[in-house]
């Protein structure tokens, strides 16, 4: 078990470790050598971590030091918080801050005739998967990030921060959410939370515009706002259980409804979903390595973790029921807003926003098929969002612009950007890409409960929607092949290849992660006495991912052979545009209109004013404070 | 005999008004009324050349509509016949001597089969889109056709038309 | 009774399927001459134009469109057979759902104006019946003892008619979209003109738009053995209850005329919508 420790030190500390690397101020090859690095050290560390890990004990140990550390570091990060809280001037920081430095001392008054509780790591699959999730994913949006911050640095905006400074953070948060992950110490749970939020700070605010920082300050207050439900359950949890660790706390059942419900609410702010949306809205100003970043592998995800890990503790309680229907509703709401965007980082929002919606609707329902529901939309989201991000990222640099109706004929100017894209939107709809496989196991499980049945249904019909508008829009190629190549950094390039490859690779594999790592988790997590209706669902699962899906996938690679096979330049003629035809290279139809002069009809995909955000969220936001407020609500009646 | 079925057996059509006084047009659309019923040979009027077996042109060839006329005939897939439909569309008709007009739709692209008459009679016009299946059959069996005419008599260009328009200027 | 899974079953239901297609495509364009006081085409019309198709030039715009059209049969074929060997239900809708959506992005992949809008409203369509499909197989799901299996009806003790009239009904509204049929052909028409010509399939000729035309043909037949799935014993109730379905639908197309995006989203999410949901919850009340 040695080498799994100081593979572990090497997840949680090396980022840490190559992060502050960058604040001595390295520049040009030399930055990017040791930024490739962590992302590589950080790689090779999380696939080894799974070969390492005993199945019997998940558990590690950790000296009592660690312990004691965890109640120093803890004012630490709060005072950062409330210092933040003092430089950009908003009070809600600054009192919430203070709230939770309250909260700290009194834990520590309290706590101080108890004994020093040893703390330990859980790194049992879900970790695992969690870990492999950060450090590859992560460390892949490192990389990609070199190239694209060399371009960024150019036509950043005076006031943007410097890249050594942005680099530092987003290793370091890598490390962050693998100890997030990992820790079972609830103290050094909040800490490691309140680690993100700073981190993510930072990065939103990275550009220093107007903007960015409005957007930063929207991410503090509302993550602080979930920190404080987070420090305030973690103290209730360990008055009433009169442990900090976590798995001990979760045991506890009935007695800790409290906690859970604040659990939850934390969750739910780190994970945006509705009505605390806006931050990660927001956060689309930062560069994209960021947005990528936050929407798969970090941030949001460590809510999304959370309510997995909630979830067992959770069944029988009241609560459960009114998770589900929270999620749900964020499923379908934010759906509905996807369509009516035009702005294709704000449509991945959304959608990232529906799909944390669904994982927190599956934790709610918490059957062990919904559990395994949850557990495949987190990983299949976070490999092909992560992607999506970095495509628009790329896009947005080369055509200067990441309007959806802007993104037509991209197909001959950036072929390997845009194939990719297609390959991450096509896995977030499309049979047999495992999003789907995952939205159909939610479906299959939310059967029990009418109220959340109906809101995915209706939720899965609009994520058809959007998606297919912009892949439609993305596809769309005039009718000469004329491709050209891009000029992208190498960096970027690389990495979308690797993640579009990856993408296709998880789901092809699908059988073998379903069999070896989802059904386990599931069944681990509830228990191999489930009964055995529930474990007959999950193999009827199996069953499907075996050859029906080999079959999809030769279906798909046939037809991509006779586009490649059956096509001749020779047999391309003009479209029908009533023979008025000009033949124009540019994205509009264009034909003869009055004395000959070339007339353009631009057509838009629909973004139907019923879908119009401002619409949706005037009664959708309300309506989500009102089912959170209920969470809190049956814990008194 | 083969069992496959003759390539003549659904004829779909696109009616072109080139320059028609919309006397053959009316005709034309009375053939798919109950009386007539075109669809009873298999004969369907879809609304785009790239749909469609058969080009039915009313009405004669003018400077500003040759083009276009071209236009939708090379948007129609092979095996394709054209159907020039009454006496504009055979010879220019009684507006052959416009100074704007070209003549026949054959000055423009290949036509296989004339109906004659002004307005065509819907008895005729349909005959004529079956023996343009005729010849669509024929194409498709590589054999000759009635008429073989692959050459433009003229090719059309957005230049001529102002040039033309000075010289009907300068008449008056 | 199932159906076996054999690779016998598996060429008859491949090779029969079409020609099954065709001769209701047939059969409805006969009923509609008649009904208008015309003759009518052979009833093996659609077979006749299916193969003068597949017989012409090839042309196109873009080579995504072969991708997509052939996705688009590919996807309805194997939706056809997941319903025929009584797969998962809810991956059967996906798989279908995904052919007409494959049908929508091969509209969309191409520069022109009528094939887009086409698309766009075909899109409309989708996202207007997808939810009571998949509350029409919640329902299914909860008559046959909580199986998703599409198998699971023909071994139903009694009809699931009896069960679901409100999903029946709502179904044959979801028939007449997926048939293109009035009031709701707003993304294309089997008919001669309107206003965005042949909307999506537009720019698909030859041999192309034969490969679209055969997968119509696989669509008809799988919505026809879904509706025989609502009485499947005995199956020649069945048999009526769909041929009556079919003829339904005929009969509508010539009477309707034809109605806008909007108005077709809206009445599917809220009458429409309302008849699935209730049916659903009033099966929840039975089995509490």
């Amino acid at each position: 078990m040695q080498i799994q420790e100081s593979l572990i030190a090497l997840l949680v500390l090396g980022p840490l470790v190559f992060g502050l690397m960058m604040l001595t101020g390295i520049k040009g090859i030399l930055r990017n050598a040791v930024v490739a690095l962590a992302g590589l050290v950080t790689i090779g560390a999380g696939v080894a971590l799974p070969f390492y890990s005993g199945a019997t004990a998940p558990d590690v140990g950790l000296p009592a030091l660690i312990t004691t550390a965890g109640n120093w570091i803890e004012p630490l990060v709060i005072l950062t918080v409330l210092a933040i809280g003092f430089s950009i001037r908003s009070w809600p920081v600054r009192i919430m801050a203070l709230i939770q430095l309250g909260l700290c001392g009194a834990g520590l008054i309290m706590a101080r005739h108890e004994s020093v509780e040893e703390t330990k790591l859980v790194v049992d699959s879900l970790a695992m998967i969690m870990v492999l999730i950060v450090s590859v994913i992560g460390s892949l949006i490192a990389l990609y990030g070199i190239g694209y911050m060399n371009v960024h640095e150019h036509h950043a905006p005076p006031t943007a921060a410097s890249n050594n400074r942005f680099f530092f953070v987003l290793i370091s948060f890598l490390g962050l959410m693998n100890g997030l992950v990992l820790v079972d110490n609830m103290k050094w749970l909040s800490i490691f939370w309140e680690g993100t939020t700073l981190c993510s700070f930072f990065l939103i605010g990275h550009d220093g515009t107007t903007e960015a920082k409005a957007s930063a300050r929207r991410a503090i207050t509302i993550n602080v706002f979930g920190g404080l439900a987070m420090s305030l359950g973690v103290f209730l949890a360990a008055h009433t259980a009169g442990s900090e660790s976590l798995s001990v706390v979760l045991t506890k059942g009935p007695l800790i409804l409290l906690p859970l419900g604040l659990f939850t609410l934390a969750t739910m702010t780190k994970s945006a979903q509705l009505p605390f949306q806006s931050w990660l809205l927001g956060a689309m100003v930062a560069p994209t390595p960021v947005s990528a970043l936050l929407h798969s592998s970090t941030m949001v995800k460590a809510g999304s973790y959370l309510i997995l890990r909630l979830a067992p503790s959770l069944q029988g309680t009241p609560l459960a029921p009114i998770i589900a229907i929270a999620g749900a509703f964020t499923f379908v709401v934010t759906s509905a807003l996807a369509v009516g965007q035009s702005n294709g980082k704000k449509v991945l929002a959304y959608s990232t926003i529906a799909n944390l919606g669904l994982i927190a609707c599956c934790a709610g329902i918490g059957t062990p098929l919904a559990y395994a529901a949850g557990v495949t939309i987190l990983i299949y989201h976070a490999v092909s969002k992560a992607l999506l991000f970095l495509c628009v990222g790329t896009i947005e640099q080369t055509i200067g612009s990441r309007d959806i109706e802007d993104m037509g004929g991209l197909l001959f100017k950036m072929p390997l950007t845009t194939n990719v894209a297609m390959i991450g939107m096509a896995s977030m709809m499309m049979p047999p890409f495992g999003m789907l496989v995952g939205k159909w196991m939610a479906i299959e499980a939310a059967v029990r409960n009418p109220v959340v049945l109906i809101l995915l249904v209706l939720g899965s019909a609009l994520t058809i929607f959007f998606w297919a508008k912009w892949l439609g829009r993305i596809t769309t190629t005039s009718y000469h092949e004329t491709y050209t190549i891009e000029t992208v950094s190498p960096w970027m390039l690389s990495v979308l290849a690797l993640i579009g490859t990856g993408v296709v690779a998880i789901s092809v594999c699908a059988t073998l992660i379903y069999a070896k790592v989802i059904k386990v988790i599931s069944l681990a997590t509830f228990g191999m006495d489930t009964c055995p209706g529930n474990i007959s669902i999950l193999d009827s699962v199996h069953s499907f991912l075996g050859w029906p899906m080999y079959v999809v996938f030769g279906t798909i690679v046939l037809a991509l052979l006779a586009g490649v096979l059956l096509f001749k330049p020779s047999q391309i003629r003009l479209p029908f545009l009533c023979g008025e035809n000009l033949d124009l290279d540019d994205h509009s139809f264009t034909f003869r209109g009055i004395a000959d002069t070339p007339t353009s009809a631009a057509l838009t995909s629909y973004y139907l004013p019923l879908f119009e955000e401002s619409k949706i969220t005037s009664w959708g936001n309300p309506l989500a404070a009102l089912i959170i407020l209920s969470l809190f609500g049956v814990l008194f009646i | 005999m083969t069992v496959v079925p003759k390539f003549n057996k659904s004829p779909w059509v696109v009616h072109f008004n080139c320059n028609s006084c919309n006397g053959c047009d009316i005709e034309f659309l009375a053939c798919l009324t109950p009386l007539y019923d075109l669809e009873r040979f298999g004969i369907l009027h879809v609304g785009n050349p790239k749909h469609a077996d058969v080009l039915v042109v009313t009405g004669s060839v003018n400077h500003r509509n040759a083009r276009v006329l071209k236009n939708v005939y090379d948007q129609m897939p092979d095996p394709k016949v054209v159907v020039a439909m009454g006496v504009c569309a055979s010879t220019g008709g009684i507006f052959a001597d416009g100074y704007n007009v070209l003549g026949g739709v054959d000055k423009v692209i290949p036509v296989d089969v004339f109906v004659p008459g002004c307005p065509a009679r819907p008895e005729a016009m349909i005959d004529g889109v079956l023996k343009g299946a005729q010849v669509l059959q024929a194409k498709h069996s590589g054999k000759t056709p009635l008429a073989e005419k692959h050459v433009l008599t003229r090719t059309p260009t957005p230049v001529d038309a102002p040039a033309v328009l000075e010289k009907g200027a300068s008449h008056a | 009774m199932t159906i076996p899974t054999t690779p016998l079953t598996l060429v008859l239901a491949i090779l029969v399927a079409p020609f099954f297609g065709a001769l209701l495509s047939g059969i409805d364009r006969r009923i509609t001459a008649r009904a208008q006081g015309r003759m009518g085409p052979p009833i093996l019309q659609p077979v006749y134009d299916t193969i003068k198709l597949l017989r012409k030039e090839p042309i196109l715009l873009n080579r995504m469109q072969i991708v997509y059209a052939y996705l688009h049969l590919l996807f309805m074929i194997m939706a056809f057979l997941m319903l025929v060997f009584g797969k998962d239900s809810l991956m059967f809708l996906f798989v279908f759902a995904f052919s007409t959506l494959a049908l929508v992005l091969g509209g969309m992949c191409v520069r022109s104006p009528y094939s887009r809008i086409g698309s766009q409203r075909e899109i409309m369509l989708m996202v207007a019946y997808e939810p009571i499909l998949i509350l029409i197989m919640i329902g299914f799901y909860m008559v046959n003892n909580h199986s998703f299996l599409l198998s699971a009806p023909l071994s139903a003790a009694r009809p699931m008619l009896i069960s679901l009239p409100l999903l029946f009904v709502a179904f044959l509204v979801v028939l007449a979209i997926k048939l293109h049929k009035s009031p709701f052909d707003i993304a294309t028409s089997h008919h001669a003109h309107q206003e965005i010509v042949k909307g999506i399939t537009i720019e698909y000729s030859g041999p192309h738009l034969a490969i679209l035309e055969i997968a119509h043909f696989y669509e008809m037949a799988l919505l026809f053995c879904l509706i025989v799935l609502f009485w499947a014993s005995p199956i020649w109730i069945g048999l009526l209850l769909a041929s009556a379905s079919f003829f339904l639908m005929t009969v509508v197309d010539n009477a309707f005329a034809r109605l806008t995006k909007m108005w077709i989203f809206k009445f599917m999410w809220t009458s429409v919508l309302l008849l699935a949901m209730t049916n659903v919850i009033l099966l929840y009340w039975v089995s509490k």
